[in-house]
């Protein structure tokens, strides 16, 4: 297919999107490209002023949102002019950009930090979008050697979490990439299913081919406490590695995640140069990785030094928490992505996540744990739960 | 930078020798096991010689003439606390002056004896058995040692507690919550000036979480009774850590909201109603359990919920000059502005919402169309909610019941007590102008228990 060249930044002069189909073909297309490709800032613009028109032109919540703001098409000339939607927003509204009358693909639920809180939810316009953006940055970041590999999941499989986007993610990476013997070890309700897993890892063991465990922080940590307590350990084959997301934003029941990277070296026999953080969310349809596998293969960076890249689709800046303007390099701030696969919601998402710019990434200093009221003013959570046991 | 502050006062002669750590602004001791044990054995033996050979009377007296000086703005402790509060408490100057006037009014001998008689309507009897009207007779006994936990959050919550324990002739360790080290600190530095037999059955000691596990232990071990500032967390932490026969007084999170009646609503009282409750969400920057996360306002009236908001907000920005915040941390600046743009967006889809914000992270006000009460992010971060009648709005407080503290009033006219009544049995224990949210009376039921009497254990004599 070829690919539509990035439009000239007038957008005035920019003809209306034929179509909601038509757009997903386009930024299929600059997806399929790959990860390597990177792409400049005007093409980038382009896409983005792209996407921007589409969605300002067919979200009626996010365009008076804009124009509250004096953001229009033919105002904003630049990607970073596109007004940031709070990831909050997901909580309290639909935020579908397409046709008239067009359902969504698919709807996933965050998962919210507490049995109370309210949930938000992404409605996905095309899961085709969303595999083509999570595919290729999936390949790269954790299977760069070209290899196939059985995939332990530690989530619930897809089935069974229909509104995952992570089971949806590590779904759609294993039917792609995945070889014979791996399989889903999580209950709908989370619930590990241990004795299967410890099949699966003594086979792999045995037959001496390397797997990919994919799971939560939270998830892997309950799996590695039942390892210490049955005083198992393992050395998995050569060229096995881990993807662990979730974890250090928010609570992960105290576990900090160089005890977590520690257990998997010591119970799983997995070197820690091969345990790959995923930041990602549910709001959004592309992630970031940290490139240990891709980059610094040889390498025994610690944990400290690393830092999460995105795909070239992807653009993000780290925001003064009470201003909201650029902080100078190398300042924490709020992090604020700009995802073209987000074209059938919105693209440009203000988080609740702290970062500091580096290099081509940034470095993830976790996520704020939200107004956490201090003193004998009252903790949201607590009055919440409190209501709810009333 | 200026030096740290000392956070702590012992009696002389306790504590020598001991290493200090520095943790924001603060430098304190770290006492081991022992050191604790010394010196809750020493506040313990002094009291009797401290505290009891005067009359409750006096003691308030004493307490009252150091407590006022924090009242005069020449006075050199006045001066001491203005300048180290700031930085301490994370307020800005303005706001520190505020609330060192608001909390030290109570501090006075005057009010002090108010709250006395108020609460023992025969003081004498901390002194000896009284006859009791049904017959018999009674005697009030004070912990003979309390231990007195800060949360940190409201500066002077910690100095009044201290103030209630000695009025009450109580041996007391005050461990503040690190926002609120300078007031307890300083009062009881300038009590061993002018009352040092006073002050030697007194200590304040801050502590952090894990230097002061040990001295913690301890004084959880050997106090009487117990009283806890904080957040449920914590309430429960120290609850689990008591020995089951020693009282715990506990003040847990709570909750507060404003109810504005029609005849507030008026084109001549909507102003006033508006600056109250303004100063209500500025004052401690709205982190006080007595700040309002929401607003109520009654239909009916010759203004409405709009225009309350839009004056509500009026009065935030000029009290954004007036007592200005501190800078927000990150989380709450992010929190702020989650809340501020997810409500452009919802009225943007349709929803009967207004949203005022003032500049940065500043203030703001949501005019919500939804009757789903909400706690505020904080931050002076208020949701204004429209009800049909006042007496609607128990019904909607019913889910914070249990976290409920004051409502702030106004233009209720004679319904006022058949609302008090009804917020009452929702769990609110306060219900008060406007214009008195931020600051209770001594003789208020603290969280509905008199301030003193939840302190005593009573002895009866029959026959």
């Amino acid at each position: 297919m070829a690919l539509a060249p990035a439009l000239p930044p007038s957008p005035e002069a920019a003809p209306a999107e034929p179509s909601f189909d038509r757009l997903v073909a386009d930024l299929d297309g600059l997806f399929q490209q790959g990860v390597g490709e990177a792409l400049d800032e005007p093409a980038f613009n382009g896409w983005a002023l792209r996407v921007f028109r589409w969605q300002f032109e067919h979200n009626t919540a996010f365009r008076g949102y804009c124009l509250g703001r004096d953001a229009t098409p033919a105002t904003v000339t630049s990607w970073e002019d596109v007004p940031a939607v709070p990831t909050g927003a997901f909580k309290r509204l639909r935020l579908l950009s397409a046709e008239e009358g067009r359902e969504p693909d698919a709807v996933f639920h965050t998962s919210g930090t507490s049995r109370t809180e309210r949930r938000g939810e992404h409605l996905v316009a095309s899961l085709r979008l969303y595999r083509s953006a999570l595919l290729p940055t999936f390949r790269v970041q954790l299977l760069p050697d070209g290899a196939r590999l059985p995939v332990l999941a530690l989530v619930p499989s897809p089935q069974d979490a229909p509104r995952s986007s992570l089971s949806y993610m590590i779904g759609a990476a294993s039917e792609t990439f995945g070889a014979e013997g791996g399989g889903w070890f999580a209950a709908a309700d989370g619930e590990l299913q241990k004795d299967g897993l410890l099949r699966a890892v003594e086979a792999a063991i045995d037959a001496g081919g390397p797997v990919l465990i994919a799971a939560t922080a939270f998830a892997m940590a309950h799996w590695l406490d039942g390892l210490a307590r049955d005083g198992l350990r393992f050395v998995l084959p050569e060229g096995s590695r881990v993807m662990e997301t979730g974890g250090f934003k928010g609570r992960v029941r105290g576990v900090s995640r160089a005890d977590l990277y520690d257990g998997i070296v010591a119970r799983l026999g997995i070197p820690m140069n091969r345990v790959v953080n995923e930041y990602g969310m549910t709001e959004m349809l592309s992630q970031f990785y940290e490139p240990v596998l891709d980059r610094f293969q040889a390498s025994d960076a610690g944990l400290g030094d690393r830092l999460h890249i995105g795909p070239p689709w992807v653009r993000t800046r780290v925001l003064d928490p009470v201003s909201l303007a650029l902080v100078p390099d190398g300042e924490p701030g709020l992090l604020c992505h700009h995802d073209l696969a987000n074209l059938g919601s919105v693209a440009c998402l203000l988080t609740e996540d702290m970062g500091v710019a580096v290099a081509d990434g940034f470095r993830l200093l976790g996520r704020l744990p939200g107004a956490e009221p201090r003193g004998c003013s009252l903790a949201i959570e607590e009055l919440l739960d409190a209501a709810q046991a009333t | 930078m200026s030096e740290p502050f000392d956070g702590w006062a012992v009696p002389p002669g306790s504590l020598t020798d001991l290493a200090l750590i520095e943790e924001g602004g603060v430098r304190y001791p770290v006492l081991d096991a022992g050191a604790a044990r010394a010196l809750l054995a020493g506040l313990r033996s002094a009291r009797e010689d401290a505290l009891l050979r005067d009359s409750a009377h006096e003691r308030a007296r004493l307490l009252g003439r150091v407590g006022a000086r924090f009242l005069d703005p020449a006075d050199p402790l006045r001066q001491e606390a203005e300048e180290r509060l700031p930085a301490t408490a994370d307020l800005s100057p303005e706001m520190a002056r505020a609330v060192i006037e608001g909390m030290a009014r109570d501090w006075t001998g005057e009010r002090l004896t108010g709250l006395l008689a108020s609460e023992l309507p025969q003081p004498e009897a901390l002194d000896r058995f009284v006859p009791r009207p049904g017959g018999g007779r009674t005697r009030a006994f004070a912990p003979a040692l309390s231990f007195h936990v800060g949360a940190g959050t409201v500066p002077g919550v910690s100095a009044t507690s201290m103030l209630r324990g000695l009025l009450l002739g109580s041996a007391t360790l005050v461990k503040p919550g690190v926002g609120d080290v300078v007031l307890p600190v300083l009062l009881a530095r300038a009590l061993a000036e002018e009352a040092p037999r006073l002050a030697s059955a007194l200590a304040v000691l801050y502590w952090s979480g894990g230097s002061g596990e040990r001295a913690e232990s301890v004084a959880l071990e050997t106090s009487d009774l117990v009283v806890a500032y904080g957040g449920d967390a914590t309430v429960r932490s120290l609850r689990e850590r008591l020995p089951v026969t020693t009282p715990l007084v506990a003040y847990h999170h709570r909750l507060s909201v404003a109810l504005v009646g029609r005849s507030a609503l008026s084109q001549e009282r909507l102003p006033a109603a508006a600056a109250a409750l303004a100063r209500a969400v500025a004052l401690f920057d709205q982190r006080g359990c007595v700040s309002p996360h929401a607003v109520l306002v009654e239909q009916g009236g010759e203004a409405g919920a709009l225009e309350l908001a839009e004056a509500l907000a009026s009065e935030l920005e000029r009290l954004h000059r007036e007592l200005p915040p501190t800078h927000p941390a990150p989380s709450q600046a992010s929190a702020i502005h989650q809340l501020r743009r997810t409500s452009e967006l919802r009225r943007a889809a349709g929803e009967n919402i207004e949203l005022h914000a003032g500049p940065g992270a500043s203030w703001t006000v949501v005019l919500e169309s939804s009757a789903n009460l909400e706690p505020s992010c904080l931050g002076r971060t208020v949701r204004v909610h429209s009800v049909a009648d006042a007496l609607d709005a128990p019904d909607l407080l019913k889910s914070v019941g249990r976290h409920l503290q004051t409502v702030g009033v106004a233009g209720l006219g004679e319904r006022v007590e058949e609302v008090a009544a009804a917020l009452g049995k929702v769990g609110a224990v306060r219900i008060c102008p406007l214009g008195e949210v931020p600051f209770p009376p001594p003789w208020w039921h603290h969280d509905g228990r008199g301030p003193l009497s939840v302190l005593l254990r009573w002895v009866d004599l029959e026959g």
